[in-house]
């Protein structure tokens, strides 16, 4: 019986010939059918190896796949493509394609938690998602996105300012890196309460960490250290 | 006078950046509210900030380094336990707290580091604990009740309590010991709005997310989120939101424009701390409780009971 017009574009790389004679024997209907290999290669197993040699991605190992982070997960309202399950899947496979392809999704987490604590396995998915979009970035495979460039921002306004930072200096600092932060409008509504409040004295008063000038050399020290999950 | 349990010891506060910025009034109300109802703590003078959720995201040992000098403050201060005001801190703490525990190694190193900085090594000895668990564990609602001067009767106030109070189990330990509030449906701070006389309605918000993190970065997502939270609290009939989460109160109130341009002026709803509502019931003038200082203007709902 030859195989159903219909059922042929579900089957991929199906290769039918008239004529086919095996041993001797000549082979029709259904058996001269061949399926090509479909058997995909070229993945990098390396990358499941990096990812769980970190302490965020360490519980990657840990996932059965069931898809009880991605069911609750607060970007996929907004982000079909948005799924830390496949992303999980993909790392562990080793496709970088294919996690290439998802890379204006992967940096959108919000960091809301849900997943890391509904997640039945203990596996930490808010920080293996993390770990995952930071191995891509530190091989160069992705460009670097909006949240990416705030975090780092972040940092670097912590380490400038005295080990603390507040939400005018970054502000100013988001708003200089071409992040829209305020119209003038949000500038008044905002500053009328602070100034009738006279929160306005604290808000412009230096502060900083006292012996920061100590601190700062071994902060950045310790941010050269490879860290691994023992 | 009722009597105060306290189950935590000695309790010292690490306020975090962002009750010394915009969430000033929280940190002052906070100080107020306590008082009045006998707590004490002490404040982490010398703190540094916790790397939120950012720095953990850019380098590994920063983001274990920054909270665990605050620990190691802490303890050099003879505490039992840390209150965070900021779940974001809260947050922060609790996993540094997680992979000192869990990793060895790793413990002995961000300890040496601490050493160079001129602290001392973390003993891992602390709780973290929030601000509104801290009240309710201590005085508890009947505490709150005895010490109302204005009930709130007829005030109904929609409870927000932002992701990171009670996520992740993990870090935070929620629903591992009777300290901790329901993971998924907490209830704490319903039950000291209601000691208060208001109203509290169902609010199934309770705990989504604000887009916080992402509020420059992704500001569409932000706002839809934002959106989100006040459409539920107007939908259950709330006058007020009630917030523990100064990342929230202050991403809600400065998109407030925004919000109400893309979905509706209707959305427009005043914020208020929960220790700012709690300092008000107790007798504090709107001053006094710093409700002049909201951007959303809290006090043109408030103003019915003075």
């Amino acid at each position: 019986m030859p195989i159903p017009n219909l059922e042929k574009p579900i089957i991929k790389g199906l290769i039918q010939k008239d004529k086919v004679i095996v041993d001797g024997v000549e082979l029709d209907g259904t058996w001269n059918a061949f399926m090509i290999e479909r058997t995909q290669t070229g993945y990098d197993q390396s990358v499941w190896d990096e990812i769980a040699n970190t302490i965020e991605g360490a519980t990657i190992s840990l996932c059965w796949q069931c898809g009880t982070c991605t069911s609750g997960c607060t970007m996929r309202e907004y982000d079909p493509n948005y799924s830390p399950r496949r992303f999980i899947d993909l790392a562990r496979k080793g496709d970088k394609q294919a996690l290439i392809e998802l890379q204006d999704s992967l940096w959108r987490c919000v960091s809301c938690q849900k997943c890391t604590h509904r997640c039945p396995k203990g596996v930490l998915v808010e920080e293996v998602v993390h770990s995952i979009h930071n191995y891509l970035l530190k091989h160069g495979l992705v460009k670097r996105d909006p949240g990416t460039i705030f975090d780092e921002l972040f940092l670097e306004t912590v380490m400038k300012n005295g080990g603390r930072i507040s939400e005018l200096l970054l502000g100013g600092a988001s708003a200089k890196a071409g992040f829209v932060t305020m119209s003038l409008r949000d500038l008044i509504t905002m500053m009328g309460p602070l100034m009738k409040s006279g929160l306005i004295k604290d808000l412009m008063k230096p502060n900083r960490v006292k012996n920061w000038d100590r601190i700062k050399p071994v902060l950045e020290e310790a941010m050269k250290e490879e860290v691994v999950p023992e | 006078m009722t009597q105060t349990i306290n189950p935590y010891g000695k309790v010292a506060l690490y306020p975090g950046c962002a009750l010394d910025g915009l969430g000033k009034a929280y940190d002052v109300t906070l100080q107020l509210v306590t008082r009045d109802l006998g707590l004490e703590y002490e404040k982490i003078d010398d703190y540094n900030c916790c790397g939120a959720l950012e720095v953990k995201n850019v380098n590994t040992m920063a983001g274990l380094l920054l909270p665990a000098r605050n620990l190691s403050l802490a303890r050099q201060m003879g505490a039992n336990a840390v209150m965070s005001a900021c779940p974001g801190c809260h947050y922060s703490l609790s996993r540094t707290q997680y992979f000192m525990t869990r990793y060895p190694k790793l413990r002995e190193k961000v300890n040496v580091y601490l050493e160079k900085m001129g602290e001392k090594q973390y003993d891992m000895q602390l709780l973290m604990i929030h601000a509104v668990e801290f009240i309710y564990n201590t005085v508890g609602p009947e505490g709150v009740k005895a010490r109302v001067k204005r009930p709130l009767a007829g005030l109904k106030v929609a409870p927000y309590y932002g992701c990171l109070y009670t996520r992740p189990k993990a870090y935070t330990l929620t629903g591992y010991m009777k300290l901790k509030d329901d993971p998924e449906r907490p209830v704490f701070m319903d039950e000291l709005l209601t000691a208060l006389g208001a109203e509290v309605v169902p609010f199934e918000a309770k705990t989504i997310c604000c887009g916080g993190p992402h509020v420059y970065s992704d500001l569409p997502t932000s706002l839809h989120l934002e959106a989100r939270i006040l459409k539920e609290a107007k939908r259950n009939g709330a006058e007020l939101l009630i917030t523990d989460c100064p990342l929230g109160h202050v991403a809600i109130e400065t998109n407030m424009n925004k919000i109400a341009e893309k979905y509706g002026k209707d959305l427009r709803m005043p914020l208020v701390y929960f220790t700012q509502l709690l300092a008000f019931a107790f007798g504090h003038s709107p001053e006094e409780a710093l409700l002049t200082a909201n951007l959303s203007d809290p006090m043109s709902v408030l103003k019915r009971y003075l």
